[in-house]
């Protein structure tokens, strides 16, 4: 299969566009030389039926949760169901300008509206708002709020977040946006926040904790009711990174262990598709304390319709270029209310379920550093293999071979050779079992014959790619 | 309903090879007096239900029935067919971020060839692989600019830079200790060179961030700006629609330092403000601090030619607080969107889309600035956009089109108090003689 670019493909006169006719006056209209583009637009010619091909060939050497078993940890690859798409293309709400009057937009207004009471719901939050454009948008945002928070209070020394060694890159990366000191501490050795580390960190200067629970060694914290009283006695919050809500809808509730504020990211625990890397959706929701700083344009109720609130004292300000991607938490919506409170038990449950079975499975062929039950995910330490130079990496990449994706390899930091896996609730026992072969597979392989696995993948478009090339010596697009 | 694919049999059978009885031991951690009790009645929908709740939710909707004018940011353009045709394929739809490169070759192409697309159409030198909206594309790269001037602390920003653009680059500074300087318009909402001048004469500016074609549609005479920036070495930051590419001045020709703007106007819908997709371009010497992620070239192990996610050691998930930005998921599928819409327009499609777009503006604009009681604020050049002043009170204004079927631009009084009664009307290739005839007579009718 070739690989030629686009702009590779372009043939002198082809074209795929057409426009509509114009008409004689406008021919009158020539824009001011002073202003014109001297240099040609250097975009490939290409005729529709070649545009097509080149993408459905792309296609080919591309894989999603519908043409394989994605146990992608932290990531919920779980089914995308295409009814959310159907809604999402109605035409009531594509044609819907972001400015448009209220009066004609009261169908979006109360989608969002009820959107965020659900999730509300859901989290144990009072208030929220649908703007973040991902979870780190969201993270972004819900810090923004506990910096106005302190600030409103007079509270001007608290300029650090407590983040565990656990905790996605996003976490460190937003606080240090928001203009916050990481402060940065070890787990313990059942992977869970280190309470007397904790309790040595908490000082006046502690403006918040960041936390993933359950947390992405997929192990929910029992001592979450403590270490939510002591932020909170020394005058802190806490933030809820939702990317592992999964396993806790209509289970528990953040809100109720004392998270102040917290993202959803929709684009996975509700299913709005992935799309090779984004458009997510990251609402932000938060406690009673925190709502007066929620973003704006803030949407609410008021006498029977639906309104707009551009501008609100005391909120945070903007978050989006408009109403954020609200064609992506559209499609949350109706995934919510399908399933109902009912169904949204139901997928946490299986979740939990088939993490664990997948785990008591491959304890048999790897290390399991955390014995405990995990929630929707866990991690494996694939270093049995090291000594014959065979790494998580190469086997991960073997798995591709066998039709599956890998798992989220080298993350959390804090496990060597670390292997994350997610399976979700759509997975079946089946494709679980497949699964555990696969695994049970490539271990022989090592001892039989180790090469394939460390020269894996064999049967993809590409070999194993030079990533050290790519830095070296970047080509980041067509160069004619 | 749900999406589950385990019956209860399966279930049983999994419980019982990981030794417990019910699911319910596996949330054991979890504190009793966090545990909510567990639905026991089945209050959800049938696909064809949901399916029903969601039509009468859009139904609820009446603007697709007006013949809209309004812009600001967002377009309303044709999109190609052939787009959602290739942005709905599995293959695309459901993959994530493609970190495992050799089983995600398509999207990283994609990615390359849509970083390619939009450095042909800017005439940078290279770009990321696309941020969440034209807003964060703005903020981004003022961080971007502070990171790369660091011994200076003023950045100077165009009043005339989209005002939605402008809140979340206020919000993503608020932290940082740098001091903004409002660079105001003239009256015929050009940027004020004269106070550019006086603020860029104190030498501590790390940059000029402005729009072009600006909020109000007018196309800025950027050149003489842009070399008085390199002489007193601050960079040059322009948002763009790239669609005003296909006609005017590309970025590099200015000689700017970071393009971005919002892509939205090539294929994808409105859709109330999302999903779009901010693009940030840049000259190559900037290139590791870039925000967001990057698709390089590089070849397999047998020499074969393929591509991979690269530069990370900008990124979040490796550098941490470090990192230059803490986006992560970006808007993919969107920039595939924009792509496809870009290639099919191909090299002359698009500089005629953009002529059409320019032609048809024009021809709303020169016909109301002749009617009795307006007037129009940007004479000059403009591109998709324009401000007409009427005479008479807004409300009675839109009133009157409101009646007539038409949602006739965007009031300017929440954004500039002092461009009361003024409207930014949008005109795209969508809108025909007839539509736009008809909006003539009605602003006759308004004005009488």
């Amino acid at each position: 299969m070739t690989s030629q670019t686009l702009f590779e493909k372009s043939e002198k006169g082809q074209r795929a566009y057409s426009l509509p006719k114009s008409w004689e006056e406008l021919k009158t209209y020539i824009p001011d030389a002073f202003l014109k583009r001297d240099g040609d637009i250097p975009l490939p010619e290409i005729s529709e039926l070649n545009l097509t091909r080149h993408f459905s060939g792309l296609a080919h050497k591309n894989v999603g949760i519908d043409n394989v078993f994605y146990p992608l940890g932290s990531c919920t690859m779980k089914l995308n169901p295409r009814i959310n798409e159907v809604c999402a293309s109605l035409e009531g709400f594509v044609k819907t300008h972001p400015l448009a009057p209220e009066e004609t937009v009261q169908g979006n207004l109360q989608l969002i509206v009820e959107l965020i009471e659900i999730l509300c719901d859901l989290t144990g939050m009072t208030a929220g708002s649908l703007l973040p454009n991902a979870g780190s948008q969201g993270e972004f945002t819900g810090l923004q709020m506990i910096a106005a928070y302190h600030q409103k209070n007079g509270d001007l020394l608290r300029d650090e977040i407590l983040i565990p060694d656990t905790a996605h890159g996003t976490n460190p990366a937003t606080a240090a946006m928001s203009g916050f000191k990481t402060v940065n501490f070890k787990s313990n050795k059942n992977g869970d926040v280190d309470i007397e580390e904790l309790k040595r960190l908490i000082s006046p200067k502690t403006a918040g904790l960041m936390l993933t629970n359950p947390n992405t060694v997929g192990i929910f914290s029992p001592q979450i009711l403590e270490i939510s009283s002591l932020l909170h006695s020394a005058g802190a919050l806490l933030y809820y990174d939702g990317a592992n809500l999964n396993p806790l809808l209509n289970v528990a509730r953040p809100g109720d262990m004392g998270f102040d504020v917290m993202h959803i990211n929709l684009h996975k625990t509700f299913s709005t598709p992935h799309g090779g890397g984004g458009p997510g959706s990251g609402p932000v929701l938060c406690n009673d304390k925190l709502k007066d700083f929620l973003p704006t344009p803030y949407v609410l109720k008021r006498s029977g319709r639906y309104t707009i609130e551009w501008k609100k004292t005391s909120s945070i300000g903007s978050i989006a270029t408009f109403h954020g991607n609200f064609a992506i938490y559209l499609r949350a919506y109706i995934y919510a209310k399908l399933h109902g409170n009912y169904g949204l038990r139901k997928i946490a449950e299986v979740a939990v379920l088939n993490a664990n079975y997948l785990k008591s499975a491959l304890g048999k062929y790897f290390t399991i550093p955390f014995s405990q039950h995990c929630m929707h995910e866990f991690v494996l330490q694939a270093d049995n293999y090291i000594d014959r130079d065979i790494k998580a990496l190469d086997i991960a990449k073997r798995m591709l071979d066998y039709g599956v994706y890998a798992p989220t390899v080298y993350f959390p930091l804090i496990i060597k050779e670390c292997m994350l896996i997610e399976p979700t609730e759509t997975e079946s026992k089946s494709t679980l079992d497949r699964f555990i072969d696969i695994i049970k597979q490539i271990c022989e392989e090592i001892q039989t014959n180790p090469t394939i696995v460390k020269t894996a993948p064999h049967t993809k478009s590409v070999t194993r790619l030079d990533e050290v090339r790519a830095v070296k010596n970047p080509i980041l697009k067509h160069v004619t | 309903m749900d999406f589950i694919s385990n019956s209860d049999t399966q279930i049983n059978e999994m419980l019982k090879s990981i030794g417990i009885k019910s699911i319910e031991e596996l949330f054991s951690d979890i504190p009793e007096s966090l545990k909510i009790p567990k639905p026991t009645i089945d209050d959800g929908l049938s696909e064809s239900e949901g399916l029903d709740l969601m039509q009468k939710l859009a139904q609820k909707n009446s603007f697709a029935s007006y013949d809209s004018y309004l812009g600001g940011g967002a377009y309303e353009h044709y999109v190609p067919a052939i787009v959602a045709s290739i942005c709905s394929k599995s293959e695309f739809l459901t993959s994530y971020t493609p970190y495992q490169a050799e089983a995600s070759q398509g999207m990283l192409q994609i990615i390359f060839e849509y970083q390619s697309a939009i450095c042909a159409l800017t005439g940078m030198d290279v770009c990321n692989a696309s941020l969440y909206d034209g807003a964060s594309a703005c903020a981004e790269a003022c961080l971007m600019a502070m990171r790369l001037k660091k011994e200076k602390n003023v950045l100077l920003i165009s009043e005339s830079l989209n005002p939605h653009y402008r809140g979340l680059v206020n919000q993503y500074l608020k932290s940082h200790s740098v001091i903004i300087i409002d660079i105001p318009f003239n009256s015929s909402l050009e940027i004020d060179s004269e106070t550019l001048d006086a603020h860029l004469a104190s030498g501590n500016v790390i940059g000029f961030l402005t729009q072009s074609p600006n909020f109000f549609g007018t196309v800025e005479k950027l050149k003489p700006i842009s070399e008085k920036l390199k002489q007193k070495n601050a960079l040059f930051l322009l948002a763009s629609n790239p669609l005003s590419y296909g006609i005017f001045a590309s970025a590099q020709e200015l000689d700017v330092d970071i393009a971005i703007g919002d892509s939205q106007p090539f294929g994808l819908p409105l859709a109330f403000g999302g999903p779009y997709v901010g693009y940030l371009a840049c000259k190559s010497e900037f290139v590791r601090q870039m925000p967001g992620r990057i698709v390089g070239e590089t070849v397999d192990s047998n020499g074969k030619r393929g591509f991979v996610l690269t530069l990370q050691a900008r990124e979040q998930h490796i550098r941490r607080e470090k990192a230059t930005s803490n986006i992560c998921t970006n808007q993919a599928l969107a920039a595939l969107a924009t792509l496809v819409a870009i290639m099919w327009y191909g090299k002359q499609g698009v500089k005629e889309l953009s002529l059409t777009n320019y032609q048809r503006a024009c021809y709303l604009k020169e016909n109301l600035k002749s009617i009795p009681g307006t007037t129009l604020f940007n004479p000059e050049t403009t591109f998709n956009e324009f401000v007409v002043k009427f005479d008479k009170p807004l409300e009675e204004i839109q009133c009157i089109f409101r009646k007539n079927g038409i949602e006739p631009g965007i009031s300017l009084n929440r954004y500039y108090p002092a461009l009361k009664n003024s409207l930014l009307i949008a005109v795209t290739e969508t809108k025909t003689k007839q539509q736009l005839d008809k909006y003539i007579e009605v602003a006759k009718e308004c004005c009488k």
